[in-house]
């Protein structure tokens, strides 16, 4: 039987030996465990929470912001067993093949790796998160019976789905901890401590392998772990922090010498109601307004710029989510009454919803994460984030929508209005996915980012890093399900390095 | 059985018709009325020319340079004689799109509506 161990009982100074130790109990560093579990490694793991939130633990999280709006660093997160599948909504879409690809539109895009790289790693992905079945897009085939798909004509936007993780409790999907802790138990060589914070990467003189992890209680106990390999699956801020604030041997911090750990952070920008999505016949499929359960699977369908749109017309990736109804103004009635006359459509019981969005930001160097001189409870220095979006983002998005209003006519089933326009307008509508990425970016080149298609640190030998904060763009996806595919890549390589 | 008399049907059917003529000619009283202008056919096409003003005075916000005789001149090309509806889905198909108060509209419609809000002064 493995063991869960409260860090606080482990006697100050000792010295816990492993084959792996894992920095970080979220869905990364729980599927990871999971996942070397049928190896002969030993493995720890190290998180920094216990079973259910605590306040003490949670403010280790706090840090500053300059620039666009944001939310707090602390918020967003949750730091105990499960990490923030804890607040997790259960969305899943795997990326598409023209999100690793390099685009000469698009400033440091491409992936050292391909999604046929991933493919094979989603069905054990989706399991993890219990999303049922890959249907994807052939789920239009098994939801038939609940509607049909627009009739959108020939363009740029298309339906496509997501996935979502088994809901309890109506609402709650996987929590990671809650539901993998009797997992982690059975596995006989793997130890879990709880509250048990890594403050410090050891490196050797030469900065070329992690001779240690620090590891601090809240109470004060001080002990040591010792690894054929580390890996980090503490999230796109922590792992950041970590690997900044490591910085005895290697003064700019582990794994930076090119100046890379903590760039180009990214979330997904979330415009609420940016525009009405108008159909003159009526109510769309109940598939566009909310979860629907057929097959196995709990599906939601979105609009979404194709590949080629994409490509075509240099726009991010971006998904198109049908809200709830909105009312009209006079003008909006004119427009409605005035079009659908014009293009000899009834459209008497015509449709008005506020359409939702997941947008893609380019890749910024400069939107970073620093370190301040402020201090917290563990002695760790504090990170700010500085945080930018480049006006070509809503720009590009606005461009899908108005692609979306354009198929709409041409199909005469329906129209558009963008509600947004000027950047004030855009930051009064913004909320955010809350999925941290980007911060330790995957790259073959150690100039242009921090980990190898291998997630190894580059230059440092027994470094890896689990987690969304390698994707070196983004995509409209979200990240969970696509960061558990590089997780089980991760694992059977460690499994093929490690003897 | 009461029975009406020639005289009051007479008067019955003359009140009838001073409120039919009143109606109407109230109606006419009340509408809106628009100067002519060399542009009307195309005004004509929409059904509702105090909506269509409406929606294209935020037309002419977005569009630069807005001359109606030389727009209608291009417009009664584009549609040619076919069907509004017609000109609209070609328009939609090749991306001829202008935005009115963020509502995204074939081109041609939008045109017609600055039209009409031109018309309307």
């Amino acid at each position: 039987m493995g063991a869960f161990i409260d860090a606080r009982t482990v006697p100050s100074g000792t010295t816990v030996h492993a084959d792996v130790a894992i920095v970080g109990g979220g869905p990364a560093g729980i599927t990871l465990a999971l996942a070397l579990a049928n190896s002969k490694l030993k493995v720890v793991l190290l998180e920094s929470g216990g079973m259910t939130f605590d306040a003490k633990t949670q403010s280790l999280y706090q840090g500053s912001k300059i620039g666009a709006p944001y939310v707090t660093l602390e918020a967003s997160r949750l730091r105990y067993l499960g990490g923030s599948s804890n607040h997790w909504g259960g969305w899943c879409r795997p990326l598409d093949a023209v999100d690793f690809e390099e685009r000469d539109w698009m400033p440091y895009s491409g992936w050292p790796i391909t999604k046929a790289d991933l493919d094979r790693h989603f069905v054990k992905a989706h399991e993890m998160c219990e999303a049922g079945t890959l249907y994807y897009d052939a789920a239009a085939k098994i939801t038939g019976g609940i509607g049909k798909p627009l009739a959108l004509g020939p363009g740029g936007i298309t339906t496509r789905w997501f996935q979502f993780s088994k809901m309890r409790s109506s609402v709650l999907p996987t929590h990671f901890g809650e539901r993998y802790a009797g997992d982690l138990k059975k596995v006989s060589r793997l130890s879990v401590y709880l509250w048990a914070n890594v403050t410090r990467l050891g490196l050797n003189p030469s900065g070329t392998y992690v001779r240690q992890l620090d590891v601090a209680t809240l109470d004060g106990r001080k002990f040591n772990v010792k690894a054929k390999a580390c890996v980090l699956a503490a999230g796109a801020i922590e792992v950041a922090r970590l690997l900044l604030a490591s910085n005895d041997i290697v003064k700019a911090g582990t794994g930076n010498a090119h100046d890379m750990v903590g760039r180009f952070f990214a979330d997904h920008p979330v415009p609420r109601d940016n525009a009405v999505l108008v159909l003159f016949g009526g109510e769309p499929a109940p598939f566009y307004l909310g979860n629907q359960t057929t097959h196995g699977a709990i599906l939601r369908a979105g609009l979404f710029p194709s590949e080629k749109f994409r490509r075509d017309h240099e726009v991010m990736a971006s998904s198109i989510t049908v809200e709830g109804k909105v009312e009209l103004d006079a003008l909006g009635k004119a427009a409605v009454a005035t079009t659908a006359n014009a293009l000899g459509v009834d459209a008497a019981n015509a449709s008005y919803h506020s359409l939702g969005c997941g947008m893609e930001v380019t890749p910024d160097p400069d939107r970073r994460l620093t370190l301040t001189d402020e201090r917290d409870a563990l002695g760790m220095r504090k990170l700010k984030l500085h945080m930018r979006i480049a006006s070509q983002d809503f720009d590009k998005y606005r461009l899908t929508l108005k692609e979306l209003g354009r198929q709409l006519i041409e199909s005469r089933i329906g129209m558009v209005k963008l509600n947004l326009r000027t950047r004030d307008e855009w930051y009064a509508s913004l909320d955010w996915g809350n999925h941290h990425m980007g911060t330790t970016r995957m790259s073959a080149d150690p100039k242009n980012g921090v980990v190898d298609a291998n997630l190894r640190v580059h230059n440092v030998v027994n470094l890896y890093v689990a987690g969304s904060s390698v994707f070196p763009t983004y995509g409209a996806a979200n990240p969970t399900v696509n960061l558990l595919a590089l997780v089980l890549r991760l694992a059977e390589h460690l499994k093929e390095e490690l003897p | 059985m009461k029975t009406v008399s020639r005289r009051q049907t007479i008067w019955l059917g003359g009140a009838a018709a001073v409120l039919v003529a009143g109606g109407v000619g109230g109606r006419m009283l009340l509408r809106k009325r628009y100067a002519p202008t060399p542009y009307d056919d195309l005004i004509a096409l929409v059904h509702d020319r105090d909506a269509a003003a409406q929606i294209g005075e935020t037309v002419l916000a977005e569009v630069e340079d807005f001359e109606p005789i030389a727009r209608a001149v291009s417009l009664r090309s584009r549609i040619a004689g076919r069907p509004l509806a017609v000109a609209l889905t070609e328009d939609a198909a090749k991306g001829r799109l202008v935005e009115g108060g963020g509502w995204v509209l074939p081109e041609t419609l939008g045109l017609i509506c600055a039209l009409a809000a031109k018309a309307a002064g």
